[in-house]
């Protein structure tokens, strides 16, 4: 069912190297270095590793909010540094890890920001504009809460919202970076199970997870990363392993298979020694650092 | 959820809550717009050409507009000399007696024209200033373009001996502050407060300045550059109130074109860059013109930055929060600036007061005002 979307990678980089600032040499260190990353069209991508290791570096330099310092980001082929900035974000959407929306804004008003890149400033409100903004309410849920501002609303609600714009912007593209960060059970699986019927209409979804489980139970293929490179790629039933989890988080697991759906599942987690006695040394400064 | 009613809706069921084979919406009128709008279908700007009125912010610019002629009026009636509205009706149009036609036409309305112009562009920098930074506190006036256009102007006076500084003077010292502040925080909006405390670093070495110069001439020059220090619509110059009234009706104009751009940009950066605006240009623009406009309105009636904060607030307050209120805070501040001149006009008389005094004075408590009331939300 998915042979007629995987004959072309709508989204590839090649040779990427991003990085912030521009000042200190400390500063301007590169956070990714030499990735090349290619996206199955089609299909639900699920970037996975341990914090900092420039996952949402990686997604916001896939959606061109940073330039690349080397390498290039391809869409269909084409350059996206070449591609205008509105066509682009008709192609491409990106939700990015920390959301700020402005004061007083309501749940509606939000996802209808999502219209922005299909609407001109004689083409403020069309009918195609409805009915998304009202199908990416319901898709999310949030069809009652329509009218609520944001402020109003809890962690997880605000999220639902923010899915929704990025439903709403239409892109065959999606880019999420941990859409279930704040969500209950329930509603994670309810955001997944969306994740998939969008794969299903063919859209091709990359998103950054946190839980090893669900990202393998729900994604077609995995990217591991870490230290700003990528480790491993494939399904994940071939490329999540005992070994896999030790080098990503410093945890022993014993690798079960989910005797419903057949993936992957962690089971009997503990920190394994290196990482415990790590801790014991010098657990203080690492804390310090992770803060600052 | 169901991602594939994203597709699906209109052909399983109609838009409307009626059901009725019309609100399957074939037709651009079936459209509802979003709640608070009103939508103008554009036949002639293809199928679905259509703008979207606020009608909230809508009332609101209305409503100033009313007041602004109400106040606008008595300004030109009020004063030394009272008129009834029937004898200024007639000074403004030439006839009746030669002395208030004389003092409407010559005397309050340029004074009246360059209250309303200064106010309108005060507000509508600050507005833009406060957009671009995501801060209410980072309005040109307290970020040091003022006191750098003010330093310039004065420098004129003071320095070279003419009586009223050219607003090519003034736009120098501002985009000087500009860029010293920019320098000094490596970017608008990017590190928030940072910006700020190196703008009231920098307009507090302009204030110095300005005052180490008038510290340094003889009493009649420090005179005569005194109301470029406090703001006062008193030593208007013709040319400068052309100028800014033209900067004024391109920078309506271009606020307009970016409306949309700024209300994205209200959100971050990135989120804006991902919705399809081209974020640094349309910063740049923003910022040109609010400096630009800043500048312009203070080689007319000097340094009235408080226009800026209180305008602005005052829009906020009335129009709708679904935007940026853009031409609400011009018609605003032009009120807030009218009003205050006339206050200083006839508080005292014949004593005038700098209608920068009065603004500060007046607009303090009505801003504390303001942001104490309980904000509330209104669709
Ligand atoms: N604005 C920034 N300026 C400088 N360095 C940054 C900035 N944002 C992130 N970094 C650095 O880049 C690295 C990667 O950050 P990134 O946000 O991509 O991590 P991540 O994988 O998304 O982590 P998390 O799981 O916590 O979201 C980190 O080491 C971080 O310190
Ligand atoms: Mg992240």
């Amino acid at each position: 069912m998915r042979q007629n979307s995987q004959r072309c990678a709508p989204l590839s980089a090649q040779r990427l190297e991003l990085g912030y600032g521009t000042g200190r040499r400390q500063a301007r260190r590169a956070v990714i270095e030499n990735l090349d990353i290619t996206l199955p069209a089609g299909q639900v991508t699920a970037i996975v590793g341990p914090n900092g290791c420039g996952k949402s570096t990686l997604l916001a330099g896939l959606a061109r909010l940073h330039a690349p310092r080397k390498g290039a980001v391809h869409l269909d082929g084409q350059d996206i540094r070449r591609l205008p900035a509105r066509e682009l974000a008709r192609r491409l959407a990106l939700l990015p890890q920390d959301t700020k929306a402005p004061e007083g804004l309501t749940v509606a008003e939000l996802i209808r920001f999502g219209r922005q890149p299909h609407q001109g400033f004689l083409r403020q409100w069309s009918e195609e504009d409805e009915r998304v903004v009202k199908a990416a309410l319901s898709a999310a849920n949030l069809t009652d809460l329509a009218d609520r501002t944001l402020d109003a609303m809890s962690g997880g609600q605000r999220q639902r919202a923010w899915i929704a714009m990025a439903i709403a912007q239409q892109t065959p593209l999606l880019l999420l970076d941990e859409p279930t960060s704040a969500l209950d059970l329930g509603h994670q699986l309810e955001v997944f199970e969306l994740i998939r019927n969008l794969a299903t209409d063919g859209k091709t979804v990359v998103m950054v997870v946190h839980d090893l489980d669900s990202a393998c139970r729900f994604a077609d293929h995995l990217v591991a990363m870490q230290g700003g490179r990528i480790i491993t790629a494939g399904r994940p039933s071939d490329v999540v392993s005992e070994d896999l989890v030790r080098t990503l988080y410093g945890i022993d697991c014993t690798l079960l298979s989910d005797p419903a759906t057949g993936s992957p599942i962690l089971t009997n987690m503990r920190r394994t020694r290196a990482a415990v006695k790590g801790d014991g040394a010098q657990g203080t400064s690492q804390r310090c650092q992770t803060g600052a | 959820m169901n991602a594939s009613s994203l597709d699906s809706i209109p052909h399983r069921q109609g838009l409307g809550d009626t059901g009725s084979p019309a609100a399957s919406g074939r037709h651009a009128d079936a459209v509802r717009p979003p709640a608070g709008y009103w939508r103008l279908a554009l036949p002639m700007a293809g199928k679905d050409g259509a703008i979207l009125i606020d009608r909230r912010a809508l009332v609101a610019n209305l409503g100033l507009i009313v007041a602004l002629l109400i106040l606008g009026g008595l300004s030109l009636c009020l004063g030394s000399v009272t008129l009834a509205p029937l004898e200024t009706t007639r000074a403004l149009l030439g006839q009746g007696d030669a002395m208030n036609a004389f003092l409407v036409q010559e005397l309050r309305l340029p004074r009246l024209a360059a209250g309303i112009a200064t106010g309108a562009a005060f507000a509508l920098s600050g507005c833009l200033m406060q957009t671009l930074a995501r801060n209410r506190l980072a309005t040109p006036g307290i970020i040091g373009i003022d006191n750098g256009a003010t330093a310039f102007a004065v420098a004129s006076v003071v320095g070279l001996g003419m009586s009223l500084a050219p607003p090519p003077l003034a736009l120098a010292g501002a985009a000087t502050a500009t860029a010293l502040t920019f320098g000094l925080a490596g970017g608008v909006g990017t590190r928030g407060y940072r910006f700020i405390v190196a703008g009231i670093g920098v307009g507090a070495v302009f204030g110095a300045v300005t005052q180490l110069m008038l510290a340094r001439v003889d009493i009649d020059t420090a005179n005569a550059a005194y109301p470029w220090t406090v703001g006062s619509l008193n030593a208007r110059d013709p040319a400068s109130l052309w100028a800014l009234g033209a900067a004024l009706v391109i920078g309506l104009a271009i606020s307009r074109c970016i409306a949309q751009a700024l209300n994205v940009l209200r959100f971050s950066d990135s989120v804006a860059a991902g919705l399809g605006i081209r974020v640094r240009h349309c910063r740049r623009g923003a910022l040109m013109l609010s400096v630009g406009l800043t500048a312009l309105a203070v080689a007319v009636a000097g340094p009235v930055g408080m226009v800026a904060l209180i305008g602005p607030e005052l829009a906020r307050h009335v129009s709708s929060p679904r935007g940026v209120p853009l031409m609400g805070s011009a018609l605003a501040g032009a009120l807030v600036m009218v009003s205050a001149d006339l206050a200083g006009r006839l508080m005292l008389a014949p004593l005038e007061i700098p209608v920068g005094i009065v603004t500060a004075v007046i607009g303090g408590p009505l801003l504390l005002w303001i942001l104490l009331r309980p904000s509330r939300r209104i669709c």
